[in-house]
C-alpha cells in the first residue's frame, strides 16, 4: 500500500474548521500513505473538491460559511459519484440518518478511533484491481 | 092578611054546596025568599072576599037562581017574583062589589108585602157579600176600636170576630207600624184627610205577623152620627211572598254582576236572601275535599246573642255527607226543609237551634259543574212552611251562586296570574321589553331601565332602537331572523350596548312574540340580561386559555431548546473529543518523535480545558438559576478589570482592542472573578463573531450611581429576530455568516445572571453587518465603602 501510494498517491480531502482535527486527519491519513488535503470551511471544501477532484473526502458539518452538508450537496451537483463521508460530533441516530439522506456515502461520529478513519477512508477509496 | 097560597077545589066549592043546600032547604021546608036571602048574602059575600072574581061570581048568579026558583015554581010572579028578582040582582050586584073591593084591598096589601120582602132581600145580600169578602172590612170607631168586623178580618188578623170587638186597630198592629196608624187616625179624625192607604204589618191572634195592604177611610153619614171609619184590609203576604222571592233573586243575582270573588260576595249573599226572604240566619257551607265534610265557612245573622252563639257552635262542625239537613241536601243535590225544629229527628244542631229560638230551617246545594260546592243553610224563630215557589227559587239562586264562585274563581285565578306576570314584569333582574310588531317599545320593565341606565323617554326614542339595530346586525352575522321578522323565538343574540352612563354592557336579547286571537304577532317580548360578566369570564377564560396554550408552546420550545441544549453540548464535548482521544491514541501507539509527544500533549490539555470549562458554565448556571451560588462582594476596579483583560485578549491576532476607561469611575462592589468572567465572555464573543481587523471597544463610565460598561464589535451583528433572544440559554445566533461559530450558548446567558446578581442590567444593541455594543451597568460602591479604600 505503501508502495501504491508511492507510486500514485491517492488524495484524500479533509474539511474541518477544527485545526486540532486538522492535524490529526492528516497525521493519521498522511502516515497510512494518502495525500492530504485541508479545507478550514464549506466553501473552500467545494472549491478544492471541484478543483483537486479527490479520491474521497471527509466532510464536518458545523463550519463556517455553507456548512458541511450544503457543502456535499454542490459537490455532488458537480461530481455525482465523488465519495463523501461525513464525519461529525452530531452523534444522534437522526443526524446520521439525516446524513445518509443527504447522500452521504457514509458517515464517521466524532471522536473515532483512529483505525476506524484509516479503514473508512480506505474502503471508499478503493479501486477494483488496485 | 095572609096571602091566598093554595086554591083548592074544597075552597071553591065550598060556596057552591052550601047555596046548594040553602037552595035545598029553601025548597023542603018552602021558606020565603025574604028570609033565606041572608044566608044567601052570607055565603055570596063570603065568595067574594075570599074566592076569585069567577067563583065568586058563580056563587052569586047561583045564589040568584035559588031566590028566583020558588017564584018561578009558584008562577007567583007579581008580588013574590019581582021581590025574588030584585034580590037576586041584589046578591050579584053585592058579591060583584065586595069582590072588587076586596080585590082592591089586596092588590094594595101585596104591593106593600112586596116592597118589604125586596128590602129584606138586599140587605141579606149585603150583608152575605160583607161577610164573604175576601177583603177584611170592618168599622171602627175614632179611638180605633173595632166596632163591626167581618169573617175575613178576622181569618186575616187570626183572632175571633169576639176578642177583636174588644181590641183596636194599634192592638194588632205590628210595633213598627203602630204609630203611623195613630198619625193616620188622627188626621182622619180632624178630617185632613178622608182617606188614608198603607201597607203594614198586623199581628194574628198567634203572634205571628201579616203584611198587608189596609185602607181606612172615614163614614161621615152615620145614623148615629158619631164619625166611624170603614176598614179594609187585604192579606198580601202570598204577593209579598212572591216579591220576597224575586226581590231576592234580584239582589243575589245583582250581588253575583257587582261582586268579583266569592269571599266579597258571600256575606252580601247571605244577607240579601235573608232580606228579602224575611229569615234570621242564613250560612254558606263549602265542601271540604280534603275532609270530606262540610265546613261552615261566612254566615250572616239578624242582631242577637243567641244567633251568635249558634253561629258559634256551627263553625265547630264538620258535617259528613248525608248527615242532619245540610249532609242530605249535599248528598242528594236537591233543596231540602225542617219545617218544624222542635220534632226533628235528624238535624245536626237541634239543641243549639231550639236553644236559639229557631223553629224553621232550609238547605239548598251551591252547584257548580254539576257538582255540590256548598250548602247553604237559612233558619227562622217563626214555624215556617216551606212554599215550593221558595224552594224553587233557592233552587235557582244556588244554581247562580254555583256559577258565580265557578266564575269568580276563574277570573281570580286569572287575576292572580295577571298579578304574577306584572310582578315578574316589575320585579324580574332582567330586563323585559314589550314592544309593537312594528318595533316601539311599549313598555320597559325597571330593570331594564336600570341596566341601560335611561329614563323610559331616552329609552323609547333612542337607546331601543339602537338596541333593535344591534340585534337585527348580530343576527345577519349569525345567520338568524331580524328580530321583527316574526319566528325569532327562542333566538338569543348578544350585542353589546352603551349604557346611559357611559357604561358599555354584553346584553343577551331573547325575543318571544306574543300572537293576538287569529295567530299574527301582535307584540313581542325581549328578554334582556345583562351578560357582560359572563362575556368577560368568557373572555377572560379565552386568555387563560391562550396563556395555557403559550405556556404549552413555552414548554415545548423549551423541551425543544433541551433537546438542542443536549445535542450542541454533546457536540461539543464530542469535537473536543475527538482531539483528546485522537491524539492521545496516537501516544499510546508510540513511534512519536518526542516533539510530536509534545504538541499532541498540548492539544489534548487544550480540549480538555474546553471541556471542563463548559462544564463549569453548566454547573454554574445551574446554581445561578437554582438561586444556589452567591457572590462574595468586595471593592473592585471595573477599569482593571476590562484593562487585565485586553491584555490576556491581546494575543488574538485578527481583532484589534481599543479601551476607552473613564479614570474618575468610582470603584463598584461586586465579585471580582464573577466580573472577569462576565467581561472575558463579552470579549470573546466580540472576538468571535469579528471578522479579521475588526475592532473591539471596551468602554467604562458612570451613569448616576452606576458603573456602565460596554463591549463594542464591528462584527456580523445580531438579525432583529434573534436580538430579544441572545440572552437565553443556547440561543447562539445561528444565521448568516455567524452561524457555524461554535460555543457553549451558555456565556451570555451567565453573564446576565451575574450582571443581575449584582443588582445591574444588561442590554444589547445591534446592526446587522455593523456590529453589536452590549452594555451593563453594576452599582457604584457607597461612599462609605468608597473612603475605606481610598484611604485604606
Amino acid at each position: 500500500m505503501a508502495d501504491a501510494a508511492a507510486v500514485a498517491p491517492i488524495t484524500v480531502l479533509v474539511a474541518d474548521d477544527n485545526d486540532v482535527a486538522q492535524r490529526l486527519c492528516r497525521r493519521v491519513l498522511e502516515k497510512a500513505g494518502y495525500r492530504v488535503l485541508i479545507a478550514a470551511d464549506g466553501l473552500e471544501a467545494v472549491e478544492m473538491a471541484l478543483s483537486q477532484r479527490p479520491a474521497m473526502i471527509l466532510m464536518d458539518v458545523a463550519m463556517p460559511g455553507i456548512d458541511g452538508i450544503e457543502a456535499m450537496l454542490r459537490i455532488k451537483a458537480e461530481i455525482p459519484n465523488q465519495p463523501i463521508v461525513i464525519a461529525s460530533a452530531h452523534s444522534m441516530a437522526s443526524d446520521g440518518e439525516r446524513f445518509l439522506a443527504a447522500g452521504a456515502d457514509d458517515i464517521l461520529s466524532k471522536p473515532f478511533r483512529l483505525a476506524a478513519l484509516v479503514a473508512i477512508v480506505a474502503k471508499l477509496t478503493a479501486k477494483p484491481g488496485v | 092578611m095572609k096571602s091566598i097560597r093554595t086554591r083548592g077545589l074544597v075552597r071553591r066549592v065550598t060556596p057552591l054546596l052550601a047555596i046548594v043546600t040553602v037552595i035545598a032547604v029553601q025548597a023542603g021546608a018552602d021558606l020565603k025568599a025574604v028570609l033565606v036571602f041572608p044566608l044567601y048574602l052570607g055565603v055570596v059575600l063570603l065568595s067574594a072576599l075570599y074566592l076569585s072574581r069567577s067563583d065568586s061570581l058563580a056563587a052569586a048568579v047561583l045564589a040568584a037562581i035559588g031566590t028566583l026558583a020558588p017564584a018561578i015554581v009558584t008562577r007567583n010572579a007579581s008580588g013574590d017574583g019581582a021581590a025574588a028578582l030584585l034580590l037576586a040582582t041584589a046578591l050579584v050586584v053585592a058579591a060583584t062589589a065586595v069582590h072588587e073591593v076586596v080585590r082592591r084591598i089586596r092588590e094594595d096589601a101585596r104591593a106593600a108585602e112586596h116592597k118589604a120582602s125586596e128590602t129584606e132581600a138586599r140587605e141579606e145580600r149585603l150583608r152575605i157579600t160583607v161577610e164573604t169578602a175576601q177583603v177584611g172590612l170592618a168599622l171602627i170607631g175614632t179611638a180605633g176600636g173595632w166596632q163591626q168586623v167581618n169573617e175575613s178580618l178576622c181569618v186575616i188578623l187570626g183572632r175571633s170576630r169576639s176578642e177583636l170587638l174588644n181590641m183596636t186597630l194599634a192592638d194588632v198592629t205590628a210595633d213598627h207600624d203602630k204609630s203611623a196608624i195613630e198619625e193616620a187616625l188622627a188626621m182622619l179624625r180632624s178630617g185632613d184627610i178622608l182617606r188614608w192607604e198603607a201597607e203594614l204589618h198586623q199581628v194574628r191572634g198567634d203572634g205571628s205577623r201579616v203584611p198587608v195592604e189596609i185602607t181606612v177611610a172615614a163614614v161621615s153619614d152615620h145614623p148615629s152620627g158619631e164619625l166611624v171609619m170603614l176598614v179594609e184590609e187585604t192579606d198580601v203576604s202570598s204577593r209579598k211572598r212572591v216579591e220576597g222571592l224575586r226581590d231576592g233573586l234580584v239582589a243575589v243575582r245583582h250581588v253575583i254582576v257587582s261582586a268579583t270573588a266569592w269571599d266579597q260576595a258571600a256575606p252580601q249573599f247571605l244577607s240579601a236572601l235573608c232580606a228579602y226572604l224575611d229569615w234570621d240566619l242564613a250560612q254558606y257551607w263549602a265542601v271540604d275535599a280534603d275532609l270530606r265534610a262540610l265546613r261552615l265557612r261566612y254566615g250572616w245573622h239578624r242582631d242577637s246573642n243567641s244567633l251568635e252563639e249558634f253561629h258559634n257552635q256551627s263553625r265547630r262542625l264538620s258535617i259528613a255527607s248525608g248527615e242532619g239537613l245540610l249532609g242530605r241536601v249535599w248528598q242528594s243535590g236537591v233543596p231540602s226543609a225542617q219545617e218544624d225544629l222542635s220534632v226533628a229527628t235528624d238535624y245536626d244542631r237541634v239543641g243549639a237551634a231550639l236553644e236559639a229560638g229557631l223553629k224553621s230551617a232550609v238547605a239548598f246545594p251551591v252547584i257548580s259543574d254539576g257538582a255540590v260546592t256548598g250548602v247553604i243553610e237559612m233558619l227562622t224563630h217563626e214555624a215556617r212552611q216551606i212554599e215550593n215557589d221558595l224552594v224553587t227559587m233557592l233552587s235557582t239562586a244556588g244554581g247562580e251562586i254555583g256559577l258565580f264562585i265557578r266564575r269568580a274563581e276563574t277570573a281570580q285565578a286569572l287575576r292572580r296570574s295577571e298579578t304574577d306576570h306584572r310582578a315578574i314584569f316589575e320585579r324580574s333582574p332582567i330586563g323585559i321589553a314589550r314592544i309593537s310588531s312594528e318595533g316601539e317599545l311599549l313598555e320597559a320593565n325597571p330593570a331594564l331601565l336600570t341596566m341601560l341606565e335611561h329614563d323610559f323617554q331616552v329609552m323609547r326614542s333612542h337607546a331601543w332602537p339602537d338596541l333593535l339595530r344591534a340585534y337585527d346586525q348580530a343576527a345577519a352575522r349569525t345567520r338568524s331572523s331580524p328580530l321583527l321578522a316574526g319566528i325569532t323565538d327562542g333566538a338569543s343574540v348578544q350585542v353589546r350596548a352603551g349604557t346611559g352612563g357611559g357604561n358599555w354592557l354584553w346584553l343577551q336579547l331573547t325575543a318571544t312574540s306574543i300572537p293576538d286571537p287569529s295567530g299574527r304577532p301582535e307584540h313581542v317580548l325581549v328578554m334582556v340580561e345583562d351578560v357582560t360578566v359572563v362575556r368577560e369570564a368568557q373572555d377572560k377564560l379565552g386568555e387563560a386559555l391562550e396563556s395555557q396554550r403559550s405556556a404549552n408552546a413555552t414548554l415545548e420550545k423549551l423541551d425543544k431548546t433541551k433537546t438542542e441544549f443536549l445535542s450542541i453540548v454533546s457536540h461539543e464535548f464530542r469535537t473536543a473529543l475527538t482531539g483528546i482521544q485522537g491524539f492521545s491514541e496516537l501516544i499510546r501507539d508510540g513511534g512519536l518523535e518526542q516533539d510530536e509527544v509534545r504538541a499532541y500533549g498540548g492539544y489534548i490539555f487544550n480540549d480538555a480545558d474546553r471541556v471542563n470549562r463548559l462544564i463549569g458554565d453548566m454547573l454554574d448556571l445551574d446554581r445561578m438559576e437554582s438561586g444556589r451560588m452567591s457572590i462574595r462582594t468586595v471593592d473592585v476596579d471595573i477599569n482593571e478589570v476590562l484593562s487585565d483583560t485586553i491584555a490576556r485578549a491581546g494575543s488574538s491576532p485578527s481583532v484589534e482592542f481599543k479601551a476607552d476607561l473613564d479614570p474618575r469611575l468610582p470603584i463598584v462592589v461586586g465579585d471580582r472573578d464573577r466580573l472577569i468572567q462576565v467581561v472575558s465572555n463579552l470579549v470573546n464573543n466580540a472576538v468571535k463573531y469579528s471578522p479579521d481587523g475588526g475592532i473591539v471597544t471596551l468602554s467604562s463610565r458612570s451613569e448616576g450611581d452606576f458603573a456602565l460598561v460596554s463591549v463594542t464589535d464591528t462584527g456580523v451583528g445580531i438579525p432583529p429576530d434573534e436580538i430579544g433572544h441572545v440572552f437565553e440559554r443556547f440561543r447562539r445566533v445561528r444565521s448568516g455568516a455567524a452561524q457555524s461559530i461554535p460555543g457553549t450558548g451558555l456565556g451570555l446567558t451567565i453573564v446576565k445572571q451575574i450582571v443581575e446578581m449584582h443588582g445591574g442590567k444588561i442590554w444589547v444593541e445591534s446592526a446587522v453587518g455593523h456590529g453589536s455594543a452590549f452594555h451593563f451597568t453594576l452599582p457604584l460602591a457607597t461612599e462609605n465603602l468608597t473612603s475605606q479604600r481610598r484611604h485604606g
